[in-house]
């Protein structure tokens, strides 16, 4: 009823301070709630990518090359270091499963993104590829030719469109999905053939000739394990094999983060039950003071004839107005705070070697939704009880500020 | 209209047990303009809260038009409240988050019984025959001790009630407006023929009633 709900929104407004108060730390605890799940379910997602689509579980790289340690080993890091292109095909290893060479030159003044952006060209081998072309979430509707590049998340063309690389015409042939980590996302994949034959365009820019274009060398391979093979065998068989290699594997840093991370999710999940019961319990006291406050209005809504569901219900709709406003509020806050932490945060966690990917969209708002609505549930809760117990009162008595 | 039978009505307190009324019979017809003095303290207010359906009595009956009222459902006995009662409270009694015009009409709308429009358009002549019509949209706030107890007895008449109970309407009034008042209630207890309970101080205004009840220590005197 328009009578009854304009009673409930002028008492909020009467009260501006309190209701303030109430709304804000309404918004705290929804934000939180709202934020912590977010972060939760995205890191959960995150390392779900990691483990079960990380390509490789090894990566052999040159000795002196710098490697960032990262769960998924998707790709090789960019260095001036090669390896022989054969090196893991001389001698049989019985504990190496599946080998994928990648080369990499990081470039410059190339023609993609900005002027003076960095951009890393990947040479694969499409046949040995298993961490790069799984990865495709649309593709031209058939095979890899030369001339041909693939698109990492972070960059953007649309599929069959023309790519300049030092001036010369290329096609999108395909794009990635997001996976957290840069190298991968920013990357550009072409087959070892399109990439050599970049090289003459690349030295007409002067500069050194790449190590990497160099025939018969590769930057790095990405290493299955064999079936039932440790990693400490493989390690082994690797290092005596090849000389001048290092060896970096994928998952023993990772169980430790794994233990790490779930330990920080059920912290987090600890302070959003903490945070919402303290708020549950808040805002019920809040209401039941409020409720006392306003007997005389609910006597006075009695003695005209409100039936005891229209005098709950006006306090119910008070209290849900001003929690659902903190709701929203909160989880306003919490999408402009992981805006503002967005950097830093995903830094610090790929830094930790988690590759980090935010919820989807649609998940995100449903998380939005869900905290918005409970935070509303919260208030219609703790008004509920209060007002229902003060509605059954006499009404002489409510009136007079008994009861 | 209005049948007491042995009400009575205690209240707990530090002091032990207060008894506001004791063992009250009390018989108004219909359409009878009945008076209930006392002295302060004497119970009155607590009566007419039983018969108004607004305090449950410890003991007793009442019956307002042949329903027995303390013995109706929660909804029966707002609806009761809501349609066969008009109460005039002792003190201030208005919303204060609402106009005088919304306060009016907010049994009417409670009820839903009638469209919003012919319900404002009722609370806005009631107003007007209260002396009311410049303030319908003034809050209680903004009008006077004696305005205000005009609107509340406009509010009392907007579902055209069969009992009419008004605890002291015109105390603390000046003696004009008492005529004012008093001249309505009048009114509407001849020309609608709505009972009428009025409590009151004034000697003189009870002797114009047809029944004088007459109240001390919670029971009827003489
Ligand atoms: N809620 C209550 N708790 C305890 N005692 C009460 C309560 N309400 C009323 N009383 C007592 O009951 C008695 C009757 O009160 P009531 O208000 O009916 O008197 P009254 O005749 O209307 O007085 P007045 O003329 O001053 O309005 C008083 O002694 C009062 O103290
Ligand atoms: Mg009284």
């Amino acid at each position: 009823m328009r009578l009854l709900a304009s009673l409930a929104l002028q008492n909020l407004g009467r009260r501006r301070a309190r209701s303030f108060l109430l709304i804000a730390a309404v918004a705290i605890g929804s934000g939180v709630v709202f934020t912590g799940a977010t972060l939760m379910r995205s890191i959960d997602d995150s390392m779900a990518v990691g483990f079960t689509r990380l390509g490789a579980d090894m990566m052999v790289a040159p000795e002196g090359a710098l490697t960032n340690i990262t769960a998924a080993l998707l790709t090789v890091e960019p260095t001036d270091l090669v390896l022989d292109a054969d090196a893991l095909s001389k001698v049989p290893l019985a504990s190496v499963g599946r080998v994928a060479p990648q080369k990499v030159v990081r470039v410059e003044h190339s023609g993609i993104g900005g002027h003076h952006e960095l951009v890393d060209l990947f040479g694969i081998d499409p046949a040995r590829d298993f961490t790069i072309q799984p990865w495709l979430r649309e593709k031209l509707n058939r095979e890899l030719r030369a001339g041909d590049v693939i698109l990492g998340a972070g960059r953007d063309a649309p599929l069959g469109s023309q790519l300049l690389i030092f001036g010369k015409p290329h096609l999108v042939y395909g794009k990635l999905g997001r996976t957290g980590v840069g190298t991968h996302e920013r990357g550009v994949f072409m087959s070892f053939a399109t990439l050599a034959a970049l090289a003459g365009s690349m030295s007409q820019m002067g500069g050194p000739r790449p190590a990497a274009l160099t025939p018969g060398k590769v930057t790095g391979f990405l290493v299955e394990l064999a079936p039932g093979a440790t990693p400490q065998q493989a390690r082994f068989a690797i290092l005596s094999a090849v000389k001048g290699a290092k060896v970096v594997t994928g998952d023993s840093s990772l169980s430790g983060i794994r233990q790490g991370l779930s330990a920080l999710l059920q912290g987090i999940l600890a302070l959003m039950v903490l945070m919402f019961a303290s708020m549950a319990v808040m805002v019920s006291v809040l209401f039941s003071a409020i409720v006392t406050e306003r007997r005389g209005e609910l006597g006075l809504l009695k003695a005209i004839g409100a039936r005891r569901a229209q005098m709950v219900g006006t306090m119910v709709v008070e209290a849900m107005i001003a929690t659902g406003v903190g709701g929203v509020l909160g989880v306003t806050l919490g999408v402009l705070v992981m805006r503002l932490y967005e950097r830093s945060l995903v830094y610090y966690l790929e830094n930790i070697g988690v590759p980090f990917v935010w919820l989807d969209l649609p998940r995100m708002a449903a998380f939005a939704a869900a905290s918005i609505v409970l935070a509303s549930m919260i208030g219609a809760l703790g008004a509920l009880y209060p007002a229902w117990r003060a509605s059954g009162r006499d009404a002489y008595d409510l009136v007079r500020g008994e009861g | 209209m209005l049948k007491c039978r042995q009400v009575s009505k205690s209240y707990r307190t530090e002091r032990g047990l207060v008894t506001a009324v004791a063992g009250v019979d009390l018989d108004v017809p219909a359409g009878r303009f009945a008076a209930i003095i006392g002295r302060s303290g004497s119970g009155k207010s607590t009566l007419m809260a039983m018969a108004g359906g607004l305090s449950r009595p410890s003991a007793g009956m009442v019956e307002v038009d042949g329903t027995d009222v303390w013995r109706l459902s929660d909804n029966a006995l707002a609806a009761f409240r809501n349609e066969k009662v008009g109460y005039v409270f002792q003190f201030a009694s208005l919303l204060p988050t609402l106009r005088l015009i919304d306060n009016v009409a907010l049994p009417a709308m409670l009820g839903r019984r009638h469209g919003a429009s012919g319900t404002y358009a009722r609370a806005a002549a009631l107003l007007e025959r209260m002396g009311l019509g410049g303030y319908l949209d003034a809050y209680p706030a903004e009008i006077s001790a004696g305005e205000q107890r005009r609107a509340a007895i406009a509010r009392a008449l907007i579902n055209d009630p069969a009992l009419l109970l008004a605890d002291e309407p015109t105390s603390d009034l000046d003696e004009q407006t008492e005529i004012e008042i008093m001249d309505v209630l009048r009114t509407v207890n001849r020309e609608v023929g709505t009972t009428l309970v009025l409590v009151t101080h004034n000697l003189a205004l009870a002797e114009q009633a047809q029944q004088i009840v007459h109240i001390a220590n919670g029971a009827i005197v003489a």
